[in-house]
């Protein structure tokens, strides 16, 4: 592929997301998260604000500690900010929202053993639609395992599965429920290389396929970069939000292709001395 | 079955060596008659209804009392694992009533309910319901905190997953519990039956050594032995029907 067609191709894309998502979905005001550990107050966010754009593969990457996960968790209404508001669609977020579905990073323990794989998915399908026959709903949860690849499958229980194909039906689990917004923790994080690389380009298919919104906390520069139209990296408190970049590189992404352009690089190593310099800081 | 072959010699060459010591004089005779006698007398009991007759009531003892045991338990436990409240309130004196022997509080039983089932029942279901209840609250306590998060970011009510997350969690604890209650139900039964009254295979057991007839006495001794294994072996399997998710190597 040739270089310049590349940078050609970001810029377009960024023409794009600037002009054609201009929608603003979640909308963080103002928020501040205060933890007490052990009697001592720790402060995760001072006055934190932001706009993530409809429609938005958003990564939240930083050094351990800057609070990745508790933004999540706030957005995703399983926890609340001491005080500002989050506003998603238009509605204050007081508890788990309709729409959003966190995904866990820890998906052994977010999967329910006691259901086949199929059944874990019917259980996401059921928290949204009540009134369809059994016989439609079984084709819906087929629909969702072949999208993430688990035909042959569906009667397999989870302590049957490897790591890679447990967090499939995490993922099948939430898509089927249609969600505005996923919002995932480094839900790659526990599986091997290889599985991870396959999943990425897994979830992006179906970013591209879906109308969604992916809000994806991650500890990995590279994985945000190849994932993500925005990256956000945060600061430990008081600094909050420290860039907020926009991924120049063009979709359909691959694993080999995307990684060749130089843009690639250039943006990963960016992010990645960033983020070092904050961890070697404070080792 | 196969594998188990070393286990059942044993039991038959133990056999063996009590006909051989009774018949020989080695043991008593009288206080310990020859098996032979004891497995004819046992299948004469049986084929003429004696032994049945003993044996129902008192396992419709432990089945009601178990059974009441399970139903106070497991929503009891439910309601001590889910709210803080109620656990701190009832937690402390659980943990005083636990200790104590069932076979302790039998007397007071009677002062209050008589020497009939009223009383059997009671005293087999109060033995019952603490291994249950105890492994109902802990098994709820124990359900990890992101399955309950997965259920509210799915937006279930609390009610729902109260029996959609937390009870399929928790089950494997609750099976475990009622496993041990119906053991310890099975004891407290013929202990009750010793105590007083005329019926169950406890008071049988009992009667039959007062009346000398030391082989039948042996016979209702074997039978509990075949009922206690029974009842486990259909627990297991029970549990392995409600558990087959676990999988053969335990989960992952």
């Amino acid at each position: 592929m040739n270089l310049s067609n590349v940078y050609e191709l970001g810029t377009d894309n960024e023409m794009q997301i600037e002009t054609g998502r201009p929608k603003t979905l979640i909308h963080i005001e103002g928020v501040n998260k205060e933890f007490s550990v052990n009697k001592n107050k720790i402060t995760v966010f001072e006055n934190f604000s932001y706009k993530i754009p409809e429609g938005s593969f958003l990564s939240i990457v930083g050094p351990s500690g800057c609070g990745k996960s508790t933004l999540l968790k706030l957005i995703s209404g399983l926890e609340t900010p001491t005080s500002g508001t989050i506003n998603f669609d238009g509605q204050v977020i007081s508890g788990p929202p309709k729409g959003m579905i966190y995904v866990f990073q820890q998906y052994t323990k977010s999967i329910f053993p006691w259901y086949t794989v199929l059944e874990n998915i019917e259980f996401g399908l059921n928290t949204q639609k009540k009134n369809i026959s059994k016989q439609e709903a079984k084709e819906r949860c087929m629909e969702y395992i072949k999208l993430v690849g688990l035909e042959g499958y569906e009667d397999y229980y989870p302590s049957q599965l490897s790591g890679g194909m447990q967090q499939r039906v995490v993922i099948a689990r939430a898509l089927i429920c249609e969600p505005k917004v996923l919002l995932m923790d480094e839900p790659f994080s526990a599986v091997d290389a290889m599985t991870r690389a396959i999943l990425q380009e897994l979830l992006l298919s179906i970013w591209e396929k879906l109308p969604i919104t992916i809000l994806f906390v991650t500890h990995d520069v590279d994985e945000a970069v190849f994932l993500s139209s925005h990256i956000i990296s945060l600061g430990k408190a008081p600094i909050g939000l420290k860039e907020d970049i926009v991924v120049n590189l063009p979709y359909p992404r691959n694993q080999i292709d995307t990684r060749k352009s130089k843009h690639f690089t250039t943006m990963q190593l960016k992010l990645f001395s960033s983020i070092f310099s904050q961890e070697k800081g404070q080792a | 079955m196969l594998k188990r072959w070393p286990g059942f010699v044993l039991i038959i060459a133990l056999l063996v060596m009590w006909e051989i010591a009774s018949k020989t004089g080695i043991v008593d005779s009288v206080s310990m008659p020859p098996v032979s006698q004891v497995f004819t007398t046992w299948g004469g009991i049986i084929a003429n209804g004696e032994l049945l007759n003993y044996l129902l009531p008192s396992l419709g003892r432990i089945f009601s009392g178990f059974l009441l045991a399970a139903l106070v338990a497991v929503p009891l436990g439910l309601l001590m694992g889910t709210t803080p409240f109620i656990y701190r309130l009832l937690e402390p004196i659980t943990e005083l009533i636990r200790p104590i022997p069932a076979s302790a509080y039998i007397p007071v039983a009677i002062l209050f309910l008589g020497i009939e089932n009223e009383m059997k029942v009671f005293v087999i279901f109060l033995s019952s319901l603490f291994p249950i209840l105890l492994n109902t609250y802990s098994g709820v306590r124990g359900v990890d905190p992101i399955l309950i998060d997965t259920g509210r970011t799915f937006g279930v009510s609390k009610m729902k997953s109260l029996f959609k997350i937390i009870l399929p969690a928790a089950l494997p604890s609750i099976l475990t519990g009622m496993r041990v209650s119906v053991g310890i139900a099975l004891v407290v039964a013929v202990v009750a039956e010793m105590i007083t009254g005329n019926s169950g295979i406890g008071y049988f057991i009992l009667d039959m050594q007062r009346i000398f007839r030391v082989a039948e006495m042996f016979a209702g001794i074997f039978t509990l032995g075949i009922i206690g294994y029974l009842i486990n072996f259909g627990f297991l399997k029970v549990e392995q029907y409600f558990l087959r998710w676990r999988g053969n190597t335990g989960g992952v």
